[in-house]
């Protein structure tokens, strides 16, 4: 198995640093979870690594390829998933799936077959017509998972995807992703919900203070935590220790 | 704040601190009250010679004086019906804590009636506050009688605001909530243009026909005219005559109560449905669905001309500004065709001018006000083709509004027109670039908001690159080589203002 993206002492300093010379590995065809206290820097890692901030320091590579000195060829790998859906309000699902295509260079037809799979895979097909302004949060946000997949990312990154969803929607997010996981797709997701990376990721990174803390699979986080039968839960207040601050 | 927790009282100081703090919140806001205390001094500076010039002077109640008097209160109600038309939807719509007064004990209607009153005095507010610098000096120098103009301008409020409410209310009935609040803004839009192209009839169609005002003058100097007695009565009552005043006020404020007590319930009803319309409502695109194109440029383009298409009120308040080119372009015709060649010029400058404005608008909204800019910054694309879809997005509807005036104009004065076309396209494509180089990101439900606190340094330089481009235009337009002299310097400003896409993301990051 190869790597997906190899992050090498990266860091963003604003006031002071959110992220600080992080190393983190992500291996192709896997989903890791990367966890970490409010304010750990996980959404600032991942912006980075989609292109959307300028690291102060470090590298990073997607697929062999280095983001910063090519970041077109990286972001042509990449999809970016925020929890706040990127949508336009007074477009369909399928005139944003149609400009989402075109940004990405899709070609039209197999954009259009493309779209049309999505939308009735996540059910808005119905809806294909409408304007988003009218769509619930759920639907915002399989509509921007929609634009996030139609150009067949090789790493899917989604910040808190889960966020807001009932438990009908949340279930298909999850099976969709796991989904592309096993048709080959890398997918790195950050989340509070705890359950949510302890069932799905293949491999957990848990970061504070923008440095990786911990990281490896559920099993070998529990034995260097000393938490053999914990849940990740358990496992994340020890490694964090918040365990004494979280209440009885 | 004053009044018992929950009593009316408390509830319109309440509407009044948020006007308030809408007024003077937010950095600009002590700007805006130096700026609006400067205007009222040096209006209060000219309003002192006026008073001392009428000290003796006594309002004639003749019939031009009374027709004056009554067409001043019919544009005055009419500006005043715009102004509480769009405020009703705003009040309905934009501010968020209708759901949070609904929740509460309150009695919904007591709620919707303060609020109705807040419009009423902010139309009063606006009225009073331009005509004070005149009347406190008047009152001072001996015609404190005509303090009478504000309670008269209250009475007027009153009646507006009911009749806007009214109108707002049968808009809900006929078009649906969620429409209401662009086709008030439209409507606002198109009778305040409509006074401005009134008052330039002169300027439209020419020396013989007539403006409002001397219109009125005219029928008044028709000896036939027999004026009924309570045509008089506006002028009777701003002039401080008891009995006028009194009529005018309980009319006034029977209208605005018997609306707002007749609509109150009505308005719960709608307003509750106008607050959930937003999720509600299903709305189905026009147009081919799915017209994959697959190429940034192609794509980016028809997306912008989409979300331009799509949202009527922000179209209609750049329209305001497209109409506001209609008399300059009528009088660049009349000139043209009477050979009043020193108008020419002119003219084609104020194309030229208004156009780089238009555009700035526009490609503001294009550029600036992207609603997903971390998409198209994730996306592998260049930054250049999808600035440039963009500007081409927010030009392209001026250069279609433009043809068909500018084409009349190349057809009846070949020079004039064609310096007025290089001149309008060079202006409103000097205004893109200056938006894309100095992007300020905002919301497409910020223009207005944007006009009023805009970075300093980008309206300045939008200003003089079309300033010097009209000037140029000026003197092209007469076929004179001093032309080149403000083109160059166009240029030259231009040039130093360019940044590079680096620079701009460096400028965007800043601000984010």
């Amino acid at each position: 198995m190869y790597d997906a993206l190899v992050v090498e002492g990266l860091t963003k300093v604003f006031a002071k640093p959110a992220v600080d010379h992080l190393n983190l590995t992500v291996r192709a065809g896997e989903l890791y979870a990367l966890l970490g206290p409010n304010g750990a820097g996980k959404t600032t890692t991942l912006r980075m690594v989609a292109g959307l901030l300028k690291p102060t320091s470090g590298s990073i590579k997607v697929f062999g390829v280095d983001a910063l000195a090519d970041p077109s060829a990286a972001k042509q790998m990449i999809a970016w998933a925020p929890d706040e859906p990127m949508l336009y309000d007074k477009l369909t699902p399928m005139e944003y799936l149609e400009f989402v295509s075109g940004l990405w260079g899709v070609d039209p037809k197999e954009g259009r077959a493309r779209a049309e799979a999505l939308l009735r895979l996540l059910g808005l097909w119905d809806q294909r017509d409408q304007r988003c302004e009218a769509f619930s949060r759920g639907m915002k946000q399989k509509a921007a998972l929609a634009g996030a997949l139609i150009h067949e990312p090789k790493m899917l990154i989604l910040d808190e995807p889960l966020t807001g969803l009932d438990a009908a929607v949340s279930r298909q997010v999850k099976d969709l992703l796991q989904e592309r996981v096993r048709g080959g797709a890398t997918v790195i997701l950050t989340t509070h919900i705890l359950e949510v990376a302890e069932r799905m990721a293949d491999r957990i990174g848990i970061i504070q203070a923008g440095r990786l803390l911990a990281e490896g699979t559920l099993t070998e986080l529990r034995e260097r935590a000393g938490e053999r039968d914990g849940t990740l839960e358990d496992v994340f207040l020890e490694l964090t220790g918040e365990a004494e601050a979280a209440p009885t | 704040m004053i009044g018992r927790p929950g009593s009316t009282i408390w509830l319109l100081g309440h509407e009044i601190r948020l006007s308030w703090r809408g007024l003077i919140g937010g950095r600009r806001g002590r700007v805006r009250l130096i700026v609006l205390g400067v205007i009222g001094v040096m209006f209060a500076v000219a309003g002192v010679p006026i008073a001392l010039a009428l000290r003796g002077f006594s309002m004639p109640v003749n019939p031009l004086s009374v027709l004056a008097a009554d067409a001043a209160c019919v544009v005055i109600f009419t500006l005043m019906v715009s102004q509480t038309l769009a405020g009703a939807a705003d009040a309905l719509y934009a501010r968020g804590d209708l759901d949070l007064l609904f929740s509460s004990p309150l009695d919904p209607r007591k709620t919707l009636t303060v609020r109705f009153a807040a419009l009423a005095g902010s139309a009063f507010t606006a009225f009073a506050l331009l005509v004070s610098p005149l009347m406190i000096p008047l009152a001072i120098f001996g015609h404190w009688r005509w303090l009478a103009l504000f309670p008269a301008l209250g009475a007027l409020s009153l009646a507006a605001s009911g009749t806007g409410l009214a109108l707002a209310v049968a808009l809900f009935a006929l078009i649906g909530p969620r429409r209401t609040r662009a086709v008030a803004q439209i409507l606002a839009a198109i009778i305040g243009a409509a006074f401005f192209l009134t008052s330039q009839t002169r300027t439209l169609l020419g020396a013989r026909s007539a403006t409002l005002w001397t219109q009125v003058a005219d029928a008044a100097d028709n000896p036939n005219l027999r004026l009924p007695t309570l045509a008089a009565w506006p002028l009777r009552a701003v002039t401080g005559d008891p009995l006028p005043l009194a009529a005018m006020l309980i009319v006034g404020a029977a209208i605005f109560m018997g609306v707002t007590a007749w609509l109150s319930r009505r308005f719960a009803a709608d307003a509750a449905s106008a607050q959930g319309a937003d999720t509600g409502r299903r709305r189905v695109a026009r147009g081919v669905a799915g017209a994959f194109t697959g190429g940034v440029f192609a794509s980016t383009l028809i997306k912008e001309f989409r979300l331009l298409a799509r949202d009527i009120a922000l179209l209609a308040q750049v329209l305001l500004r497209v109409l506001y080119l209609l008399p300059v372009t009528f009088l660049l015709l009349r000139n043209a065709t009477g050979h009043q060649s020193f108008a020419l010029p002119g003219g084609a400058a104020a194309i030229t001018f208004m156009s780089g404005q238009v555009a700035a608008s526009l490609t503001w909204i294009t550029v600036s006000a992207e609603e997903a800019p971390e998409l198209l910054q994730c996306a592998p694309a260049a930054s250049a083709t999808v600035r440039n879809a963009k500007l081409l997005a927010g030009l392209a509807p001026l250069a279609l509004l433009l043809s068909i005036p500018l084409g009349v104009i190349i057809v009846a004065a070949p020079l004039t027109g064609l310096a007025a076309t290089a001149g309008a396209a060079a202006a409103a494509t000097a205004a893109g670039l200056i938006n894309a180089w100095y992007p300020t990101p905002g919301k497409r439900s910020d223009f207005l908001r944007r006009r009023r606190s805009g970075s300093l340094l980008t309206g300045l330089a939008l200003f003089f690159v079309s300033l010097l481009i009209a000037a140029a235009t000026a003197l092209a337009a007469v076929g004179l080589f001093w032309a080149l002299i403000p083109a160059v310097l166009a240029g030259a400003a231009l040039l130093a203002l360019r940044r590079s896409p680096a620079k701009i993301a460096e400028a965007l990051a800043a601000q984010s």
